[in-house]
C-alpha cells in the first residue's frame, strides 16, 4: 500500500474548511456537517447528483484536479474526499510559505508585481456619438449597457503605441531599465499582424535581445493566461523579471456597417501592463503577490459569441448578448465563488475586484449577485468601454492604484476574474506584501 | 390500442422509466407511458427494439413532461426491430442540434457544483434526441457520468447516465466474481475501447432527457446511448 506522505496540520485544516465550505454550498446552510466516515448518499443527505456537483465544487475549489477516479470504491463520505485531497497535495512541491497563512498556496512560487500602468485611447467619444455612428437609437448604450463614454485610439495610435506607452510607465513605476526585463508576454484581442505584438514590443522598448518575446490568447481572458505564464517563468527560473502587456484596438476592426452597434459599440481601445519580478518591491508602499490561478472552459455557452474572419474581407459576428450576459455572470459568480474558496480570503476582506467588464450593467448585476458592493470594481467600462483584455489590467491597475493610497497593513487582497469566447474562464487573487 | 416502439428503459431510483415511439399523423413522436398509480414501473421485462402494444389515455401529462400517457393495461409484445433501425426511426422523431432546442428553452448551469437543468415552466418537452460530435463516459465517485459535445460544439458535462442496459453493463463490470481491479479495468475500458466502438458505430445515437421537478428544476440525464452495451465486451477487459 502506498505511503502517503504527511501534510502539515495548517494545511489540513484549511482543506477540512474547503470541503465544509463546499458541503455547505451543496446541502444548504441548514444541513449540519456530518461526521467525516457518514456516507453521504446512503444516509440521504445528498442524492447522487448532488454528490457528484459536490465533489465538482471541491475540484474546482482546491485545484486537486480530477478527483472522481481517486473516489472509486470509496463511500461518499467527508473522509473518503479528504484522504484523496491529501494524497493529491503529497503530490506537489513543497514551496516557502511568506507565513501569513493567507492567500498563500502550495505550490505557488512567489511572484510580485512591483509596476504598473493602463492607458487608453485619447480620444473620449460620448456614447451617443456611438450610438449615431452605429445608427442605434441615440442613448441606447448609456441606458442599456451603462456605456458613458468610449476610448478611442486618435490616428498614430495603435496596439504597439498604447501597448509601448504602458509598459514604459509601468516601468518607471518599478524604477526597472528594459534591460532587466528577461521576457515580455503579451496579450491582444485584436493586433493579428506580423510581427507579433511582444517582438514590436521588444523592439519598441529597447530590451535586450536575449529578453524572450510570447504572445499568448485568450481574447478577454489575456491578461490571467499572461499572468499564469508569467509566473510560470519566474518559478522555473526561467526569468527574474516579466513584463506583461495587454493591449486592444478594436475602433479599426468593429466598425460600423461591418458590425451591429449593440455589439461593436460597447468597446473602446486601451492598454495595460504590469512589471512582475521574483524579489519583493523595495518600494515602501510594496507590491502585490499573485497568488494561484484557475482556469477552465464552460463550452455549453460557446455558441454565444463568435466571431471570424469571413471569406469577402469582412468580419463574421454571432452575438447573443442576453444568452452572454447570463452566461457571463454565473460564470464569474462561479470563479469568485472558487477564487474565494482557494485563496482562503473572504469576499467581504477584498479590497477590489479586478474583473473583465462586458458592460457597466453587468458589473452592477455580478455585485449584486456576489453580495459586495459595485464600488470595488473599478469603473473602467463606464467611461471607455470594453477594452478586450485590457479590461481587467486596467481594472487591476486601478486596484492597485487605490490600494497604494492605503497605509501598510490596510490593504486588501485583490480578485481577478475574466472571460473569453468559449467560454474561457480564469480567476485569481493578489496580496499585499505588507 | 396503441402501438409503441420502446426506446428507453431508464432506470430512475427503484423503477424504470419507459418511452417509446408511436407513429400518429405522418409524425413519430415520443410517448412514455406511465402506471396510474406513479411515473415508473417496479419491473419491465421488455427490451430496446421491442413493440409493445398497449392502451393509453389521450390526455398529455404537464409540461415539460408532456409525453405522459397513463397505460390502462399492462403491455403485450407484438414482434421486434433491430438496434439499427430503431434508430432510424429515433431520428425521424424529436430531434435538435444545439443546447437551447433541445428542450426548446432555455439551459442552465448549477451555479454551485456540476449539472445543468432546465426550468419547468420554460421546457417544451422532456425528451430530445442528438448526434454527437463526441462522447465520453466515467465513473466519477462510483456514479457513472456523461460528457459530450453536440453538433453545435456546446459541451454538456456530468450528466448522470440512467440508461438501464448501461448501468447494467458497468453493474457487470464490477460484479465480485469478475476478479482484482475491477474499477481500473473499466475505467481503461471507457478511455480507450468505448469510445472507438461508440464514436465508429454508423448508428450512434443520444437521446437526453429531463428528469421530474426536483425543488421546481428539471435535470438534464443521458436517457440513451446507442449502440447498447454487448456482454461479450465484458471479456475484452
Amino acid at each position: 500500500m502506498t505511503q502517503i506522505p504527511p501534510i502539515g496540520s495548517e494545511r489540513k485544516h484549511s482543506l477540512r474548511h474547503l470541503v465544509e465550505e463546499c458541503f455547505r454550498r451543496e446541502a444548504g446552510l441548514s444541513v449540519a456537517i456530518p461526521g467525516d466516515d457518514v456516507d453521504l448518499i446512503e444516509r440521504g443527505i445528498l442524492d447522487s447528483m448532488g454528490w457528484v456537483s459536490f465533489l465538482r465544487g471541491v475540484e474546482s475549489a482546491s485545484g486537486a484536479g480530477e478527483l472522481g477516479s481517486a473516489l472509486n470504491d470509496r463511500s461518499a463520505s467527508f473522509a473518503a474526499i479528504l484522504g484523496a485531497l491529501q494524497r493529491s497535495e503529497s503530490r506537489i512541491p513543497e514551496v516557502p510559505s511568506d507565513g501569513s497563512g493567507r492567500g498563500i498556496s502550495k505550490g505557488v512560487v512567489p511572484a510580485f508585481t512591483v509596476g504598473s500602468s493602463s492607458v487608453v485611447g485619447s480620444q473620449l467619444i460620448p456614447s451617443e456619438e456611438v450610438d449615431r455612428a452605429f445608427g442605434m437609437s441615440i442613448g441606447k448604450l448609456r441606458s442599456r449597457a451603462g456605456i458613458e463614454s468610449v476610448a478611442r485610439a486618435a490616428d498614430g495610435e495603435n496596439e504597439l503605441v498604447l501597448g509601448a506607452e504602458a509598459a514604459q510607465d509601468a516601468l518607471r513605476a518599478a524604477s526597472c531599465g528594459a534591460q532587466q526585463l528577461d521576457w515580455i508576454v503579451a496579450t491582444s484581442e485584436t493586433h493579428h499582424d506580423y510581427p507579433s505584438l511582444s517582438a514590436q514590443l521588444h523592439a519598441r522598448l529597447l530590451v535586450r535581445e536575449n529578453c524572450g518575446a510570447l504572445d499568448v490568447g485568450g481574447a478577454c481572458l489575456g491578461l490571467l493566461n499572461a499572468f499564469a505564464i508569467a509566473q510560470s517563468l519566474i518559478g522555473s527560473g526561467q526569468a527574474q523579471t516579466v513584463a506583461v502587456v495587454t493591449a486592444d484596438v478594436h475602433s479599426r476592426t468593429l466598425t460600423p456597417g461591418r458590425v451591429a452597434g449593440e455589439f461593436g459599440g460597447l468597446f473602446g481601445d486601451g492598454a495595460s501592463a504590469f512589471i512582475l519580478r521574483r524579489e519583493e518591491s523595495t518600494d515602501p508602499n510594496g507590491g502585490y503577490r499573485l497568488g494561484e490561478f484557475l482556469f477552465g472552459c464552460a463550452s455549453q455557452y460557446a455558441a454565444a459569441i463568435q466571431v471570424s474572419d469571413a471569406k469577402d474581407g469582412g468580419l463574421a459576428v454571432r452575438f447573443d448578448g442576453e444568452a452572454l450576459s447570463r452566461a457571463a455572470i454565473t460564470r464569474m459568480e462561479k470563479v469568485l465563488a472558487a477564487v474565494e474558496l482557494r485563496s482562503g480570503i473572504s469576499r467581504a476582506d477584498v479590497g477590489g475586484f479586478a474583473t473583465h467588464q462586458p458592460n457597466p450593467r453587468l458589473v452592477t448585476l455580478l455585485a449584486k449577485q456576489c453580495g459586495v458592493s459595485p464600488s470595488a470594481f473599478p469603473p473602467i467600462a463606464k467611461t471607455s468601454g470594453n477594452l478586450g483584455s485590457s479590461t481587467c489590467g486596467a481594472a487591476l491597475h486601478a486596484a492597485l492604484q487605490a490600494a497604494a493610497k492605503q497605509a501598510r497593513g490596510k490593504r486588501q487582497p485583490i480578485f481577478l476574474a475574466s472571460l473569453g469566447p468559449g467560454l474561457l474562464f480564469g480567476g485569481g487573487w493578489l496580496t499585499p506584501q505588507d | 390500442m396503441s402501438k409503441l416502439l420502446i426506446t428507453e428503459i431508464t432506470r430512475m431510483g427503484p423503477a424504470f422509466c419507459i418511452i417509446g415511439l408511436q407513429h400518429q399523423n405522418e409524425k413519430i413522436q415520443s410517448i412514455r407511458p406511465v402506471p396510474s398509480f406513479s411515473n415508473g414501473w417496479p419491473h419491465f421485462p421488455h427490451h430496446r427494439g421491442d413493440i409493445l402494444e398497449c392502451t393509453l389515455t389521450p390526455f398529455p401529462g404537464n409540461k415539460p413532461h408532456v409525453e405522459d400517457r397513463v397505460s390502462t393495461r399492462g403491455f403485450k409484445k407484438i414482434s421486434a426491430v433491430p438496434e439499427a433501425e430503431t434508430v432510424v426511426y429515433l431520428r425521424k422523431s424529436e430531434q435538435a442540434r444545439s443546447l437551447p432546442d433541445l428542450f426548446g428553452c432555455p439551459i442552465h448551469e448549477n451555479k454551485k457544483g456540476s449539472g445543468l437543468y432546465a426550468n419547468p415552466r420554460e421546457a417544451q418537452r422532456s425528451i430530445c434526441g442528438c448526434e454527437t460530435q463526441n462522447l465520453r463516459l466515467e465513473l466519477c465517485a462510483n456514479e457513472l457520468r456523461a460528457t459530450l459535445a453536440l453538433p453545435s460544439g456546446e459541451v454538456l458535462r456530468d450528466l448522470p447516465v440512467v440508461d438501464r442496459d448501461w448501468r447494467d453493463f458497468v453493474d457487470a463490470a464490477l460484479a465480485e466474481g469478475r476478479g482484482a481491479n475491477r474499477t481500473a479495468r473499466l475505467e481503461r475500458f471507457l478511455n480507450s475501447h468505448f469510445h472507438y466502438k461508440i464514436m465508429s458505430c454508423p448508428h450512434h445515437f443520444i437521446r437526453l432527457g429531463l428528469t421530474r421537478p426536483f425543488y421546481d428544476l428539471c435535470w438534464l440525464m443521458l436517457d440513451t446511448l446507442f449502440p447498447l452495451p454487448r456482454r461479450e465486451w465484458l471479456q475484452e477487459f
